[in-house]
């Protein structure tokens, strides 16, 4: 399984304060955590516009780097395009996934919806492994990695870029959402789907858009974790499973609690391996997924809503 | 008796006629391997399908409770040389209580937070079996363990172990039936269908999901068991999450809501990547491809098509 | 008579909405009860109080004696206190007979490990279980559509299977919320008929509905709500004359005409 790479610490063999410790340790779990938080942003945009727990978000993720890779090493194009050419060309697979397997599903059930995500993703999965291979790739950071040193954590530009870009991301959402006519269209259809239809949305489109932004948001994290891990044809699976654990933390559906479950979760899992033991690193998320079920289904931002009847 | 009673146990016979007819036939150990897999397969989608097909909840956690039951009777058998029957008794008890606690929060809510709650889960016990590599052997897995006897003479070959496997299947099934045609299996039906109103009859809904979980949990810790004292030897790799997502999708593809769908679900899907090994390199691309247009064009499942079951939209229309 | 269901003080807001206000109610056993008002009186939701679905901010229901509120559904149908409702729930892929059945599940035994086995008990209760079943349909005029999935009835037919399902289990009070809205003329009379046969059996009906024909000619009391409060009550010719209700029914409107 991928996992973070540790950032080298100030000045390797020396002895590091406690202090200098925590404060490395906070800034790479809120670098995962920005990453976990786009994959959380991309699950809930689907969510809310079919109810349906998408399990092709890791791959979307996975895709990023891979296309990010052949457009910089086979197509030798600089990274300011090829990036967002591997964001867009992702955003098209998400739009074909809703267009191609989800709207001419003949059942529309949720149950069903959902299993037709993960046949995508075993699909998907082997796609990407017949024409990337198996082996692990690896994609350039942003800009050099000169280490830079604050309050007593070294960081590179690399996590500067994630949060930074991440932070960007969801500005740029929050005014799709809230100042463009299809932002609105899009949450109106996640609303009250038949009233909006009545209004002469076409909630298929706004479904398709859905998928494509949620394949940009899952092909952005790509792009921007993978120099921090490695690049393979399965990295997006545990990602895609730690960025559903932050959504449900958040509170399932809600972008302020993917957002603050994503970097919440980060933390969490970085301060545990740092502070107890990093064997059970990947168990962590999950450990907290169900405390969260258990106690705060809701989440941690989230209402428990009633049914009228 | 009913006539639909009548015909579960025609059905039942003339399965129970071709199981003891096939090893005739099917002399080669590889594919009473096959066969003996298919088994243990059917009798964790037999009770999956009870908690999808009757309750509308989905579990992705089951190949845990696979597994727990393994590697429970492994190493209740293997380190502490417990007499397997006993072990397998107590893994299922074992096994029941995990899926309590699991179900009893997730189950109260509205809404899928069993498959979040059983998704987390499974990824947990598989970082347990990985980790806990003084009790369980780590990644390489667990070996030593004895196989199950029948009045002292071992189960050991491959023949054997169908009767049993087989045997196991048939009483599962219809263990499941009695439960689906009785007032608690109608209390299933109705609780996922108009909760509101099945409260109202006298259903209590949440003890009723709870129980139906636990019951399923039980059917997949049994087959673990089983398998562990067939193979001797069991790694963590064959219970991870996907192979619950494989178990729940021989639900659909076979027919949720149908006991014949479980059975071909999973004879159908347990071979069909050894088969598809003739096209190596394509195989997860055929694989995902296949499941993908059953799930998009026959969601009703094959048993379901077969008896020309009508799609039924359900959900949100969008 | 004594009071089977008697409701004191009971008040529900949703927000800023007071959809209870303070309501006393009281229901016999062999009677029916109706319960009116406009839309929005409050109507549904004192059933759904009474009937465990919606939790009151303050009141008290009971049922034969016993304090009731807040006690979850399936425990009211074993004390027999059923319900139908409004908008339908029927269990559309069940077929009608196993509708009825699933009625019975407050009065029948039986857990998950018996089933299971099949054991004796259950065998004959099912028989039993199935014999109620197919005479309540024949009471309703379903037993001709006994083995048809519930979702492929006429309207009509689906409302009467709602009683049906919560008449099975011989309860002691029904709660039904407009049981025959969507019905024509002669639906209505008829089911109105099939009523005053349940009361009959001595089981107290409390009966929400908008159809003031109906109301009025079956009916042994009926009660006014508006506004969440309790303005009237009486016998249907007391209702008929009663001022405050006249005006009530002339603000609301279209269904002043019912009420001569």
């Amino acid at each position: 399984m991928p996992r973070a790479r540790d950032v080298p610490g100030p000045g390797e063999g020396v002895a590091v304060s406690f202090g200098d410790q925590l404060a490395q340790y906070v800034v790479s779990g809120l670098t995962t955590g920005a990453v976990y938080a786009l994959v959380a942003l991309g699950f809930c945009l689907i969510y809310n516009a079919t109810r349906v727990v998408n399990f092709a978000q890791g791959d979307f993720l996975s895709l990023g780097g891979l296309m990010a890779y052949s457009f910089l090493g086979g197509a030798g194009l600089p990274m300011v395009l090829a990036f967002p050419l591997a964001v867009a060309s992702v955003a098209l697979v998400g739009a074909l996934l809703e267009r191609l397997a989800i709207r001419p599903a003949r059942s529309r059930q949720v149950m069903v919806l959902i299993f037709i995500t993960i046949a995508a993703s075993i699909l998907m999965r082997g796609v990407f492994k017949h024409l990337w291979g198996k082996q692990a790739l690896a994609l350039p950071p942003l800009s050099p990695e000169t280490p830079m040193h604050l309050l007593g954590a070294t960081f590179t530009p690399q996590n500067l870029w994630v949060l930074g870009i991440t932070l960007v991301a969801i500005v740029a959402l929050v005014w799709f959402f809230n100042r463009t006519l299809t932002g609105k269209a899009m949450r109106a259809t996640a609303i009250n789907l038949s009233a909006a239809a009545l209004m002469g949305i076409d909630a298929h489109r706004m479904t398709m858009y859905s998928f494509a932004l949620a394949g940009a948001l899952g092909a952005l994290a790509g792009v921007l974790i993978t120099p921090i891990t490695s690049l393979s044809y399965e990295v997006g699976v545990i990602m895609g499973l730690k960025g559903f654990a932050a959504a449900v933390l958040g509170g399932y559906g809600s972008f302020l609690g993917a957002v603050v479950g994503g970097l919440a979760l980060g933390l969490i899992e970085s301060l545990a391996a740092g502070l107890i033991s990093s064997v059970y690193k990947d168990a962590v998320a999950f450990v907290v997924l169900l405390l969260v079920l258990f106690l705060r289904p809701g989440g941690l931002l989230g209402v428990k809503s009633g049914d009228r009847v | 008796m009913t006539t639909q009673g009548k015909r579960f146990f025609l059905a039942l016979a003339a399965l129970a006629a071709v199981l003891a007819a096939l090893p005739l036939v099917v002399t080669n150990p590889y594919y009473l391997n096959v066969l003996n897999v298919v088994a243990l397969n059917v009798l964790v989608v037999t009770g999956l399908n009870l908690l999808i097909g009757f309750a509308g909840q989905i579990s992705l956690g089951h190949a845990a409770f696979f597994g727990l039951g393994a590697y429970i009777s492994g190493i209740l058998t293997g380190t502490h040389g417990w007499e397997p029957w006993t072990a397998l008794v107590l893994a299922a008890a074992v096994v029941a209580l995990v899926a309590l606690v699991i179900g009893m929060p997730t189950l109260r809510l509205e809404g899928n937070y069993l498959v979040m709650a059983t998704l987390g889960f499974n990824l947990i016990v598989s970082v347990l079996m990985l980790q806990l590599d003084d009790i369980t052997g780590g990644p390489s897995g667990y070996t030593g363990i004895p196989p199950l006897t029948f009045f002292g003479a071992p189960i050991a070959t491959d023949l054997s172990f169908y009767w049993l496997a087989w045997g196991a299947v048939l009483l599962g099934l219809l263990l499941a039936r009695n439960l689906v045609h009785s007032r608690v299996g109608r209390g299933l039906k109705a609780l996922h269908e108009a909760p509101l109103a099945a409260a109202a009859s006298g259903v209590p809904i949440e003890s009723y999901k709870v129980k139906v979980f636990v019951v399923s949990a039980v059917y997949a810790s049994v087959a673990g068991s089983l398998y562990a004292h067939y193979y001797g030897i069991i790694t963590p790799k064959t219970f991870d999450i996907f192979k619950s997502v494989e178990l729940v999708t021989m639900c659909i593809v076979g027919g949720m809501g149908s006991l014949w769908g479980g059975l071909f679900g999973a004879a159908l899907l347990t071979p069909l990547p050894q088969l598809l090994a003739v096209v190596e390199e394509y195989k997860d691309i055929f694989f995902g491809g296949i499941l993908l247009l059953l799930l998009i064009f026959l969601p009703q499942g094959l048993v379901g098509w077969l008896e020309g079951k009508r799609v039924r939209p359900g959900g949100r229309a969008f | 008579m004594a009071a089977l269901l008697t409701i004191k003080g009971l008040s529900v807001r949703f927000g800023g909405l007071q959809a209870l206000d303070s309501l006393d109610l009281e229901a016999p056993a062999g009677a029916i009860t109706a319960l009116i008002g406009p839309n929005g009186a409050g109507k549904t939701t004192a059933i759904n109080c009474v009937s465990g679905v919606v939790a009151p901010n303050s009141g008290q229901v009971g049922f034969d004696g016993r304090a009731v509120l807040g006690m979850a559904g399936y425990k009211l149908a074993r004390l027999g206190l059923t319900r139908t409702f409004q908008n339908l729930q029927v269990f559309g892929l069940m077929n009608v007979l196993e509708n009825v059945m699933v009625g019975m599940h407050a009065a029948s035994r039986g857990g998950f490990a018996a089933a299971m086995l099949r054991l004796p008990l259950l065998r004959r209760q099912e028989a039993a279980i199935r014999a109620r079943a197919e005479e309540v349909l024949a009471f309703f005029g379903l037993d001709k559509v006994a083995h048809q999935p519930a979702e492929e009835l006429a309207y009509g037919d689906q409302k009467r299977l709602e009683l049906a399902r919560a008449l099975a289990g011989r309860p002691r009070l029904m709660l039904l919320d407009e049981p025959v809205a969507g019905l024509n003329a002669a639906e209505t009379h008829e089911l109105g008929r099939l009523i005053v046969k349940i009361k009959e059996q001595g089981i107290g009906v409390v009966l929400v509905e908008h159809d003031m024909g109906l109301v009025m000619r079956i009916s042994d009391q009926v009660a006014v709500l508006s506004g969440g409060r309790l303005i009237a009550r009486g016998t249907p010719a007391q209702i008929q004359q009663d001022p405050e209700v006249i005006r009530i029914y002339l603000g609301g409107g279209e269904e002043f005409g019912l009420l001569a």
